[in-house]
């Protein structure tokens, strides 16, 4: 269950947030993953999601969303070079297959790794959602538009792991049998096994009233501290963010000749991200999470 | 008398591509404030009824429905689970199929979503649900973290969130172990006698629920074989169906007594009525068995990183033809104890040592049956030694628990002889019969010079098999005796019998020979 994120509630501001609140919060972070390819700013944008993970108590959880990430980032790293011929340094003179030269150049493979990178941050940023927003209470938002996916989406976050748990007590019965079966044979039983448990779960929400399921009525609830601070923070990164954009601070030309602007105003976006990231959790009070009383 | 909140005319039920009903020709009424159990072997066709009271029958799982059967005055041929969920609350038999949701909050809140209840309501409804059902403590937690029965009660405060009139419960405790399934039954008698809410619920264990039922329905092959308070119903089956008899039971119908109690406490009263003191002193231990071990742990601990001591230096030798009860609460280390006897763990310490195979079946037989048909699992001597010769094309998943237990131990047994069987709460949701003919199965290969072990929680299966019994707590052996040291002098470790007889006997038959001793003023 290591690399699965799951849900765990904390008493930390972003667990205690109202979860349109929180996930927007996380989606703020990952909006700068999906806006930028600049070194710094992309490293500022993980040191603020560690930040925020940190403050929410779950910088263990999100440590194991890198070691899922970077596989991925090492991917990207390792293809871009050879799909891209562009640039100007090269690095490796490769062969010629079907009549198509692979060179690597050295601007192909900056590219790629940034664009790792860039998979990184957006992989981490929503990995800390799924750790720190109560998946029921997300999708309660998205079932008075459409209930039933929502709900559909409500028990496939319940399955995940019970078939986890199931898959293991398989995994155990085949090594007691005396000759070991076929991963075929084993996958076919884990598949139907899923199914009579799908089934079972349907019995279930049929007996809780799902055939006269409507659209649930809007909830109303005061916003708290933790909601307006969250609230703040994630306005002001999606500002931030995207006024450098189009200002266009932090800008990168990787070809024909790589150029990457490192100056004051990509340092300041930077460390501004990060504080951003971690204001909603300064003090006392925000850490604690839970109110009294 | 009020108006009846279940009525049955002539019902009868097919399930589809089935050949037999599923259900005939039932009739019935149950009033509201009631307390029903629902009595039979597997197949009966108890979870049938419970099935088509609620709905789910015939609209859930098809089939064809003739006859009347109503709730609440909705016929449940017109109305559907849903129509039915706001008189009727549902708990089936497995807890981690019962709970949809990710958190209790939002399994308690979800059905009264359904019911298009406003904000307010649902707040008010799940907190006072969830105080009045003990789990207020649980609404934070997440569903995957809880226990059996901490899920189950979950299940129950979901079922009774909308305060339906009437609960009906599918062998709710099969699965949990006897500490959970006794406050699961206290819980059920609460609910009926606080707040008026009638219960029907089956059960395999009535030892556990007459005691709180006013009324027992059995059912044999789909039809109600009897319909009658709890003395009566223990009186037909002591005649009828001695299967459904409770030990309590079965200990006064073979001595010979009348009437037959439905509780401990009314069998105490019966004897000290009848001036009868059924103690006698204990006999003595057997000699330990002598010969090399067929399995041997020695010093073994089991220490999880970053997590608890499971056992703490365990030491244990188990002699060929042993059969031995491996017992203790969760948590104590049984489960752990016979997988690394098989070694699918290695010991952090200390070493285990076997003379042969180790065949271990764990508590989920069907995650052993991988094929399309029976025949593709086991040869045909495996089969036949299941039970299950005629049945070679059935498919795995087609049988009862009880058949699929007993080809999943043949799947294990397969290949040269084991030096040790282990099983690992085989008797959780069986019946008395299944149980009576897993005890056969471990007896011949025991003989054939198997050492069997049984981790379980079931004393009565344990005093019926076991020549040993190993008690378990904290990881280490708190007693390794015969059955009648340790099960008749246990306060929670103890059957039906031994609290009857002051721990002289441990099952009907052996009480029941003490008991006519007495009768006859023969010398004990």
């Amino acid at each position: 269950m290591k690399f699965v994120p799951v849900y765990r509630p904390k008493p930390s501001a972003l667990h205690s947030a109202r979860p349109g609140v929180a996930a927007s919060f996380c989606a703020s972070l990952a909006l700068v993953g999906a806006l930028y390819q600049h070194p710094l700013v992309l490293a500022g944008a993980l040191a603020a999601i560690w930040a925020a993970a940190a403050g929410a108590g779950v910088g263990r959880e999100v440590l194991n969303a890198l070691r899922v990430a970077l596989p991925f980032a090492l991917l990207v790293t390792v293809i871009n070079p050879l799909v891209y011929q562009e640039g100007n340094t090269l690095l490796i003179r490769g062969g010629e297959v079907l009549g198509r030269r692979f060179d690597v150049t050295l601007e192909a493979t900056v590219a790629g790794a940034l664009a790792g990178v860039r998979v990184v941050v957006i992989i981490v940023a929503l990995w800390l959602m799924s750790v720190a927003v109560d998946p029921d209470a997300l999708l309660r938002l998205f079932r008075r538009v459409s209930y039933r996916s929502a709900l559909t989406a409500s028990l496939a976050t319940r399955l995940v792991p019970v078939l986890a748990r199931d898959a293991t007590r398989m995994s155990d019965a085949a090594r007691c049998r005396p000759v070991p079966p076929g991963r075929l044979a084993v996958a076919r039983s884990t598949l139907a096994g899923a199914l009579d448990r799908s089934v079972d779960l349907a019995a279930a929400l049929e007996l809780r009233g799902y055939a006269l399921a409507g659209r649930p009525a809007r909830r109303r609830l005061a916003w708290s501290r933790h909601d307006i601070r969250l609230t703040t923070a994630a306005v002001l990164i999606v500002a931030l963010s995207v006024a450098g954009r189009v200002a266009g601070v932090a800008s990168v030309d990787f070809y024909p000749l790589l150029g990457i602007d490192l100056g004051p105003p990509e340092l300041v976006l930077a460390v501004l991200l990060m504080v951003l990231a971690a204001a909603p959790f300064a003090g006392v009070s925000a850490r604690m999470g839970v109110a009294r009383g | 008398m009020a108006e009846p909140l279940v009525r049955a005319e002539g019902f009868t039920y097919t399930y589809p591509e089935a050949t037999e009903p599923g259900l005939r020709d039932v009739s019935l009424e149950i009033e509201p404030g009631t307390f029903t159990v629902l009595a039979g072997v597997s197949g009966s066709g108890k979870s049938t009824l419970l099935r088509a009271i609620c709905g789910l029958v015939p609209h859930f799982h098809g089939g064809a429905a003739t006859g009347e059967l109503s709730v609440a005055g909705m016929s449940v041929r017109e109305h559907g689970p849903g129509d039915l969920a706001a008189v009727c609350g549902t708990v089936l038999q497995e807890p981690e199929s019962q709970v949809v949701m990710g958190g209790v909050m939002a399994e308690l809140e979800l059905p009264l979503e359904h019911a298009g209840e406003p904000p307010g309501a649902v707040a008010r409804a799940v907190e006072e649900t969830a105080l009045a059902l003990g789990v207020a403590h649980l609404l934070d937690r997440r569903t995957d973290t809880l226990s059996g029965g901490e899920l189950q009660r979950v299940a129950i405060a979901a079922a009774m969130v909308r305060r339906p009139a009437l609960l009906l419960l599918d062998e709710p405790t099969s699965q949990l172990d006897p500490v959970a399934g006794d406050e699961l039954v206290w819980l059920l008698r609460r609910l009926n006698e606080d707040w008026g809410t009638a219960v029907v619920m089956a059960e395999h264990r009535l030892e556990r629920c007459l005691p709180a039922a006013g009324r027992v329905i059995a059912l044999e092959e789909s039809r109600i074989a009897c319909d009658a308070p709890p003395a009566e119903f223990l009186s037909w089956a002591a005649d009828s169906a001695p299967a459904l008899a409770t030990p309590a039971a079965r200990l006064f119908s073979q001595a010979g007594l009348r009437p037959l109690p439905a509780s401990v406490r009314e069998a105490r009263a019966g004897l000290r009525g009848a001036a009868l003191d059924a103690r006698r002193p204990a006999a003595p231990a057997p000699a330990p068995a002598s010969g090399r071990p067929a399995l041997g742990v020695r010093d073994a601990w089991v220490e999880i990183p970053e997590g608890p001591v499971i056992l703490r230096g365990l030491t244990l030798a188990l002699r060929p033809g042993e059969r031995v009860a491996l017992m203790g609460r969760n948590g104590a280390g049984k489960s752990t104890l016979v997988r690394l006897m098989k070694g699918l763990i290695e010991p952090t310490r200390g070493r285990v040592e076997r003379t042969g195979p180790v065949a271990l079946l764990l508590q989920h037989p069907g995650d052993y049956l991988l094929h399309e048909h029976a025949g593709d699992e086991v040869g045909a001597e495996g089969l036949a030694a299941a039970g299950l010769s005629g049945r070679a094309e059935a498919n795995p998943r087609d049988l009862s628990g009880g058949e699929r237990q007993r080809l999943a131990l043949e799947v294990v047994l397969e290949g040269e002889p084991s030096a040790a069987v282990l099983l690992d709460e085989p008797t959780r949701g069986m019946d008395r019969v299944h149980k009576d003919a897993l005890a056969e199965r471990c007896g011949a290969l025991a003989h054939a010079g198997a050492a069997v072990v049984v981790a379980t929680h079931d004393t009565e299966f344990a005093a019926t098999f076991a020549d040993r019994v190993v008690l378990l707590g904290q990881g280490v052996t708190i007693a390794d005796a015969s059955p009648l040291e340790v099960l008749g002098g246990g306060w929670h470790f103890s059957t039906d019998v031994a609290r009857i007889t002051d721990g002289a006997a441990l099952t009907p038959d052996d009480g029941a020979v003490l008991l006519r001793e007495r009768l006859a003023g023969a010398p004990a």
